[in-house]
């Protein structure tokens, strides 16, 4: 009776999901490690207090989060989603104050905790997955009224919003294309979502045309670096038409700097070939110094992959992922109810448009930004969320029956 | 499997997503196949681009070497003590965070005392003022690395005993542009340094030795003018690779062997990759192709003989004699001494010349090879070849002929020709051939000279090959003077065959012309082509290769005069030597080594005619019974009292003394076998 039940209890987890998540782990800590010892400056700390080490811990504590989270059934959590929701809003909030949120590198994200850089705007991915997938877990019927329509797009705006004022302009855009899905797998009408789709196109469109073409004054107030970035991903001179000898020479210079990161990457991952150059080699693009230290153990980790690993490594990478993935849309349609269904599917928007963004912005197929690379990118908030939100997919899968 | 479990289901959603997933991922997979297998190449040579610094490598440069194997040319390897900067490169980012951690703080008291006094904090754009300029930032780049560098130069100064200074300038411009390379503060350094160094400082941080290569030139001026200056040039030669980052620096040839045959001597250089961080230091190094080294060139020239006629000048004329000596093998023509005053070390050139030697090497035309780069009047000299024309005409050789007395110089002969009066500096009296040449009468060879006729005279010259050049050093070579047959019969006056009979006027030679002429005239009347490079050989031999020989004895002309007439001339020539009237018997050696020879002087008149100097000459060949040897000497010199006999003959005879010392103790292949 007793093997029974253990051995049920065992099969209520997705273990081809674990073994993925568990390989991702292991590759993670392989890179932040490679990444990251090229540095004189880190093969000189004790070992716990090396980055790839801290990346370990920052894994066993999401795992023991996430862990923890599975404990309860999914719904009672769900009814805390809306006080998890509007405590992350209040933190978004704090987070913009200046004497509260602190600025590193130009953007004011972070609370400074004494053992740990809080970041918000990861845990509000989550909140609002949790949020939304309550919101939109109510019967069709209800989405088809247009007030819903719009409170769910409120709750989509007002995290977003809140972010992009940070400025955060990856995080937040994350929160679009899960909203959406999330919203298309309640079952809101279609007819709502192509109107939805097409204004946003149709925005998106205007704002990158504005960027590229605008004269000064018709410009949209954006961040220096976020219009940079745009620029360089399009290719278009920095320089205006009219611009003097002396100015063009500033402004490609300028640009030549913006694009160094991401034209470094380009070169990593290109120059990795079919089997790329081996684990740890002390003549790779970061040991150089080429990769910039400050991105290549987080944004960039996976052209330090690339180039060490080849086109095999990068498969195996993406494999994983899709592996994670597919596991969860299974895990979706398994759901017992809508709210799993949703929670699942967002989750997995979430991940798929994180590993879809930073992949592409390494191959220069997505402008750079700055999003991290779930489970293998080296930061603690987005370990931490990336590991409770599988968590919570878990959680679907083991309560799909019911009983 | 996962994804078509969904898309079984009628969930129509979960299908677009699971659509939309397999889109996305499969734009990433598409993408990275791109990226990473067709584009792989392309970035790789990206990456090549920056990452790796070609260097050029200079080859070893080809050896110059005498006929007997001897060395007048070779490479020595030179020390420097350089500082490597990407060793230093810890130090400087110390000095760096500390010198900016105190600016920092500087900084920081400043906006405090500002905020004291307005009594309030500061708001961001007044903070901004006090921000750190992209100027100050690099200059305190450049005024640490300048600390740390001098610091480091001081040390080893210390350890050394020397005094090293560190140029600030110099130094910022080798971090800026050239980091990868080893940055020189002591060059050459002797032997005494180099082991107080591997005693003191080896292993010390940033500072070692860097070895070069460095032309040497064992004997210092000997045969300065054959082989030739180097200039300092490290552009790349011929097919070789064009860009590289970086060249050591390297030498080509510009005058003499060094010159002509630079291309061969040169070798090919090597390329050598480096690696660099993406600050530009030095990670690691690989040699992509080995330099070959040139080849030798063995020259004719006799480094005995050399020396001899290079000591004789400086002996008994001095540095800055205006003077020239060429010793030649007359049955091959091989050039075995070619020597010209003043001349300079070609040391000063490989290693760098001051510009105040340089001037001085201007001032005296040092670098010009007076044995073949200019013309000078022959003088009686010439004579030779009057004499010969003369006799092939059918003079006889013993028939007497008076030379009249000069009216205002009892002492000295006189010649009338149609008001143009030509001294003579010998004596009137009865002359017959062989004492007209002994005493060098001019009245007597403008007498046969006439009778001959000036045709046969320039006809014969032509045969000399007098007034053309004979090729042996390209763009160091004169040619001469010598008027045409058709010169002859224009505006030519029998005052014009007078002096040219006796060697002045429309005439000029150069020494290795003479050396060429008599030459010819000691060996039965072949003339030439003078050789100076007999062989091209490998450096390594046990490399392989092949060696080039240079012909010996290539005939150019035969004079076609009867050997009856050569040996008419040559008994006169010896007594020249060896009678008691003869100019020439300073050059005596001795009755092992019997020589035959022709002073001569010449008037060396200014382009309005006023005398400014003369052409003393002693030209001649030994040993009288079997010709070997020709010596032809020049000194030119603003002195009026002297004379060929008086000045030439003398270096002629110490050279003439080597040849015999070196015949005597049996000296190895003096001469090439020749049959």
């Amino acid at each position: 009776m007793t093997n029974d039940a253990l051995n049920e209890k065992y099969a209520r987890l997705d273990r081809l999901q674990l073994l993925a998540l568990a390989g991702l782990m292991l590759v993670g800590t392989a890179f932040v490690f490679s990444a990251t010892m090229v540095n004189p400056v880190e093969t000189e700390k004790f070992w716990f207090a090396q980055l790839w080490f801290r990346q370990v811990m920052w894994y066993v504590l999401g795992i023991g989060a996430a862990v923890a989270l599975c404990l309860v059934d999914y719904h009672p959590l769900a009814r805390w989603s809306y006080v998890a929701y509007w405590a992350m809003i209040l933190c978004l909030v704090a987070v913009l104050i200046p004497h509260i949120g602190q600025t590193h590198g130009g953007a004011r994200r972070w609370i400074d905790l004494p053992f740990y850089q809080f970041q918000p705007s990861e845990f509000a991915k989550l909140a609002f997955i949790l949020a939304g997938a309550n919101f939109w877990s109510r019967p069709p019927d209800e989405l088809k009224r247009p007030e819903v329509f719009w409170l769910g797009i409120g709750l989509m705006l007002l995290p977003f919003l809140l972010i992009l004022k940070e400025p955060d302009l990856g995080s937040a855009l994350v929160l679009l294309p899960t909203g959406l899905v999330m919203m298309l797998v309640a079952g809101t009408p279609r007819r709502f979502l192509l109107r939805l789709l097409s204004g946003v196109g149709i925005v998106a469109v205007l704002m990158v045309a504005d960027i590229l073409f605008a004269p000064v004054h018709w410009r949209i107030p954006m961040q220096d670096y976020q219009r940079q970035r745009l620029l360089v991903y399009f290719g278009k001179d920095f320089a205006t038409a009219d611009a003097t000898p002396a100015e063009k020479a500033a402004a490609r210079e300028l640009q030549r700097k913006c694009s160094y990161q991401g034209q470094q990457a380009l070169i990593s991952v290109g120059s990795g070939g079919f089997w790329g150059k081996g684990w740890h080699q002390p003549d790779s693009q970061t040991a150089l110094g080429f990769l910039p230290a400050g991105a290549a153990h987080n944004d960039f980790i996976f052209s330090v992959i690339a180039e060490e690993e080849g086109f095999v490594g990068s498969i195996v990478v993406l494999t994983l992922y899709a592996v994670v993935l597919f596991t969860g849309l299974r895990i979706a349609g398994q759901a017992r109810d809508r709210l799993g269904k949703l929670v699942a599917v967002g989750v997995v928007t979430l991940l798929f448009s994180h590993v879809f963004i930073n992949i592409g912005m390494n191959i220069r197929i997505v402008p750079v930004t700055g999003i991290p690379l779930p489970l293998l990118s080296y930061g603690g908030s987005s370990v931490l969320c990336s590991l409770i939100a599988l968590g919570l997919m878990q959680n679907v899968y083991m309560n799909r029956r019911g009983y | 499997m996962l994804v078509f479990d969904e898309l079984k289901k009628n969930d129509p959603q979960l299908r677009l997503v699971a659509v939309v997933l397999v889109a996305g991922l499969f734009i990433l997979l598409a993408g990275l196949w791109w990226v990473q297998v067709v584009s792989a190449r392309e970035y790789q040579s990206h990456l090549e681009t920056q990452q790796f610094r070609t260097i050029r490598i200079p080859a070893l440069r080809g050896k110059i070497l005498d006929r007997e194997g001897r060395v007048l040319a070779e490479n020595r390897p030179r020390y420097n003590l350089s500082l490597y900067l990407d060793d230093l490169r810890k130090p400087f980012k110390v000095a760096f965070d500390a010198e900016y951690a105190q600016a920092t703080n500087a900084r920081a008291q400043m906006i405090v005392g500002q905020e004291k006094k307005l009594g309030r904090a500061l708001t961001k754009v007044e903070r901004k003022q006090f921000a750190f300029k992209t100027e100050q930032l690099k200059g305190f780049g450049v005024q640490t690395r300048e600390q740390v560098a001098a610091s480091v130069v001081a040390q080893v100064s210390a350890k050394l005993g020397e005094p090293l200074a560190l140029d600030p300038k110099e130094f910022e411009t080798a971090y800026e542009k050239a980091r990868a390379l080893p940055y020189p503060i002591l060059k050459n350094m002797n032997a005494g340094q180099i082991a107080r160094f591997q005693e003191n400082y080896a292993g010390g941080q940033g500072v070692d030795l860097e070895l070069q290569t460095v032309r040497n030139y064992p004997f210092g001026t000997l045969a300065a003018h054959l082989l030739g200056e180097l200039r300092q040039d490290n552009s790349s030669i011929g097919d070789e690779y064009s860009f590289f980052n970086y060249r050591l620096p390297d030498f080509v040839g510009v005058t003499g062997v060094e010159g002509i045959y630079d291309s061969v001597l040169h070798g090919r250089a090597g390329q050598e990759s480096v690696q660099v961080n993406n600050f530009g230091y030095r990670q690691s190094e690989d040699v992509d192709s080995q330099p070959a080294p040139g080849e030798n060139i063995v020259l004719t020239v006799d480094l005995d003989l050399q020396r001899a006629a290079e000591a004789a000048l400086l002996n008994h004329q001095g540095p800055d004699a205006n003077a020239a000596v060429v010793v030649m093998d007359v049955l091959s023509g091989d050039v075995l001494a070619m020597a010209s005053s003043p001349t300079f070390d070609p040391n000063d050139f490989a290693q760098g010349i001051s510009r105040e030697k340089y001037q001085q090497l201007q001032d005296k035309s040092a670098e010009k090879n007076r044995a073949s780069q200019e013309n000078y009047a022959p003088g009686s000299i010439f004579k030779v070849v009057v004499g010969l024309a003369a006799l092939e005409a059918g003079l006889n050789p013993d028939k007497p002929y008076t030379v009249e007395p000069n009216p205002l110089d009892s002492a000295h002969g006189l010649y009338d020709v149609n008001h143009v009066k030509v001294k003579d500096t010998a004596p009137p009296g009865q002359y017959n051939f062989k004492r007209a040449v002994e005493r060098s009468s001019n009245s007597y060879f403008i007498q046969i000279g006439l009778q001959t006729g000036v045709n046969r005279v320039v006809a014969l010259a032509e045969k000399f090959h007098f007034g053309e050049r004979a090729n042996l050093l390209p763009r160091q070579e004169t040619s001469g003077d010598l008027p045409t047959l058709e010169q002859v019969h224009h505006n030519w006056r029998e005052g014009d065959t007078a002096h040219l009979c006796i060697g002045q006027g429309a005439v000029a030679v150069t020494p290795l012309q003479m050396a060429v002429a008599y030459s010819a005239i000691a060996n039965g009347g072949t003339i030439f082509w003078p050789r100076l490079v007999s062989r091209i050989e490998p450096q390594d031999t046990a490399a392989g290769g092949m060696t080039t020989n240079f012909p010996a004895a290539v005939v150019r002309d035969h004079i076609g005069v009867s050997a009856r007439s050569l040996r008419i001339l040559h008994n006169a020539m010896l007594g020249e030597t060896e009678d008691v009237e003869g100019t020439g018997k300073a050059a005596v050696v001795g009755p092992q080594l019997r020589i035959c020879g022709k002073t001569g002087t010449a008037q060396v008149q200014d382009s309005a005619n006023r005398l400014i100097g003369h052409n003393y000459w002693f030209a001649s060949f030994a040993p009288f019974e079997n010709p070997k040897y020709a010596v032809v000497v020049l000194v030119q010199s603003p002195d009026e009292s002297g004379s060929g006999g008086a000045l030439c003959a003398p270096i002629a005879h110490d050279v003439y003394e080597t040849i015999l010392q070196k015949q005597t103790a049996g000296a190895p292949k003096i001469l090439a076998a020749i049959n």
